[in-house]
């Protein structure tokens, strides 16, 4: 008997996992008895002790599954090289991002009573996969000018989110065997000084950020798909009465007539909307959870969907960098003598667990 | 909430009903074949009626917006918030007094009392709307249950009412809102149910706000209006929408995962909870009137 399952709601499937609640969709299908089921790995036909072997390698490799920060990974070893030379800061030097999840949006007050939104960012798993160094490293995106100053950053990638190597191929599985660190779902090249350089293998924590440190955050804006000139463009559209026909949300006039007959390129039209790489920048850190490794930024307007990446750096606006030296190149936990508290805060930030805010008569 | 028959429950969808399940019979105790954790005894002990009590803790049904690890950093700044300051239990319908710090107001203090008619959220951004006449001017707030400036939230009436939402108040008789602010709070015996207020409310004549004729509300006395509304009231009903089971589903928190969620947080709002019932006796003690 022929029957279909329902189809639930899911954000867009990429790397990312959304949230162990969701539904796999089935749609079983009896014709010739062929069964066709989506978003499952592709099916080889291993016998159940292969696939033990498989595991018990991997975790032989890789160290036990557990949950590390909320997040399902594999208890790595320490690093394979011999540590390199740490630089130092000094004022102009570019040290590296960190790829972050959004997971969500809550309020949070700040002492003077005023509501603000704060997005949730959480560093997920993040660790140092190859470094390279300016003379070698040749970026993509080039400049068409006369005069080509010769590049002055290295290049630092870095991983998020460790997977079983069985999900990915063999040749992707080989960007990670230098560093002998587990296949990463996600990539990030982040341009730093060679003073900045880290060794692979390196974890990137949460708390290489500061509280009230001001960043950069670069996300994919929601897919809206093909819009309408108003919602694409914020054009405003005609009357939706007195008299108006069939014209409500049309772009009207797209020329300028005359010499010009012609319609100029560039012209704002209905398209595709969304799905693009956005930079917010000057955004401000109120709280940093250093167990969950999750990032507190003021505002709601991060590019992208909740479970969504997003690349955070240090801002480049130049009268909102810290004087301060943050911690160089990265935040490294055996540098410190008592492990940081579990919350830090703000000043200006309310915290939950203080008591309620009153307000005191200045007379 | 009707119940019909025993395999089918039928009540309407609405965008605040992430308590209810669609489950049709409450879960089973946990049974001595399981193994007996600690969170699957706290699973038996956590009482039902939690999810109606604290409704903020249950998130979003919408699958593309939850994520685990935020839901419970959001629960642990909830719980740190209750900790200073007594968010009691209340329902669509009671009457409430809730005291806040005001930059400009004397006494640096705002107190206002009102009926509920609106209580809507989830998590930190958990809201309600009181609603009170004050010299023959309907005024409503929103409050934020978790906003810092709140001192105090009393209530002085604890009771339901026959609607999930009184939003029809806006277009009753001013007597239906109207509260005095030097109201007594009115005390209920432990372990009495809430009790439901079957008022029939009285509204003004159109034009009203919404078409309330269209919306099958229990609290309001019978419409005096022409045919052709409720003719039309019945061409645009879906009736069918109470027996659309994945609809449901969508719009609630299955009732495994609100059991998990309630039993990590029950601990502390059993503790809280403990500790009101402590003050509220010894309020009711001191409650003597002075004589002669």
């Amino acid at each position: 008997m022929e029957w279909a399952s329902f189809l639930c709601e899911n954000g867009p499937f990429h790397s990312g996992l959304v949230s162990s609640e969701l539904i796999i969709v089935l749609v079983q299908l009896n014709i010739n008895k062929i069964s066709i089921s989506l978003f499952q790995k592709y099916n080889e036909s291993l016998t159940p002790e292969n696939k033990s072997f498989i595991k018990e390698v991997v975790e032989d490799k890789y160290g036990p599954q557990a949950i590390i920060g909320g997040v399902t990974t594999y208890q790595q070893s320490p690093l394979k090289n011999e540590p390199m030379e740490k630089g130092t800061w000094f004022p102009g030097v570019r040290r590296t991002g960190v790829i972050a999840r959004k997971i969500g949006i809550y309020p949070m007050w700040m002492n003077d009573g005023t509501k603000v939104f704060s997005t949730l960012l959480q560093v997920v798993d993040n660790h140092v996969i190859r470094y390279i160094p300016p003379g070698e490293f040749e970026p993509t995106r080039k400049s068409k000018k006369k005069i080509r100053y010769p590049n002055r950053f290295g290049c630092l990638l870095v991983g998020a989110e460790s997977e079983d190597p069985q999900t990915f191929t063999k040749e992707y599985c080989g960007l990670f065997t230098s560093s002998g660190l587990m296949p990463k779902k996600v990539l990030g090249r982040f341009f730093v000084s060679p003073e900045a350089a880290i060794q692979p293998g390196t974890p990137l924590l949460a708390s290489h950020f500061k509280v009230g440190q001001v960043v950069d955050i670069r996300g994919k804006t929601i897919d809206r798909g093909f819009q309408g000139v108003v919602k694409r463009w914020g054009f405003k559209g005609m009357p939706a009465s007195h008299g108006v026909t069939k014209t409500h949300r049309r772009p009207g006039n797209i020329g300028s007539g005359g010499t010009k007959a012609r319609v100029m390129p560039g012209t704002k039209m209905p398209g595709h909307m969304g799905n693009r790489y956005r930079i917010l920048k000057g955004v401000e850190i109120l709280r940093i959870n250093t167990q969950y490794n999750v990032l507190w930024v003021k505002g709601l307007a991060v590019a992208g969907g909740t479970n969504s990446i997003c690349y955070i750096y240090d801002t480049i606006l130049p009268f909102r960098k810290s004087t301060e030296p943050p911690p160089f190149p990265t935040f490294y936990p055996e540098d410190l003598e008592e492990p940081l508290p579990d919350d830090i805060y703000s000043e200006k930030l309310h915290r939950f667990s203080s008591p309620t805010i009153t307000f005191q008569d200045t007379k | 909430m009707t119940l019909i028959s025993d395999k089918v429950v039928l009540f309407t969808v609405h965008k605040d009903c992430r308590c209810s399940s669609s489950a049709t019979k409450p879960l089973q105790d946990v049974s001595e074949s399981r193994d007996q954790t600690t969170l699957d005894a706290r699973k038996g002990v956590v009482p039902p009626q939690y999810r109606f009590v604290y409704p903020e803790f249950l998130p979003d049904p919408k699958i593309i917006w939850r994520n685990n690890v935020r839901e419970k950093l959001e629960r642990a700044d909830m719980l740190s918030r209750r900790c200073h300051v007594d968010i009691p239990e209340f329902y669509v319908g009671s009457i409430l007094a809730v005291t806040t710090s005001d930059p400009h107001a004397l006494g640096k203090t705002t107190r206002f009392v009102g009926i509920c008619i609106d209580r809507s959220g989830c998590g930190l951004r958990a809201n309600f709307i009181l609603r009170n006449v004050i010299d023959h001017l309907g005024t409503e707030i929103l409050y934020e249950m978790y906003n810092p400036t709140i001192q105090k939230i009393e209530v002085l009436r604890l009771e339901k009412r026959l609607d999930d939402k009184l939003l029809y108040l806006r277009d009753a008789l001013p007597e239906y809102c109207t509260f005095p602010f030097n109201m007594e709070p009115e005390y209920l015996p432990e372990g009495t149910p809430v009790p439901v207020n079957p008022i029939k409310v009285q509204l003004k004549p159109r034009p009203w706000l919404e078409r309330w004729e269209r919306q099958n509300l229990q609290g309001v006395q019978p419409f005096k209006l022409p045919k052709r509304f409720f003719e039309k009231a019945k061409a645009v009903a879906t009736p069918w929408e109470k027996f659309d089971l994945m609809k449901t589903y969508r719009s609630t928190i299955a009732e495994e995962e609100q059991s998990e969620i309630f039993s990590e947080v029950y601990s502390e709002l059993h503790q809280l909870e403990f500790t009101r019932k402590k003050m509220k006796r010894k309020k009711m003690f001191i409650k003597p009137k002075k004589t002669a």
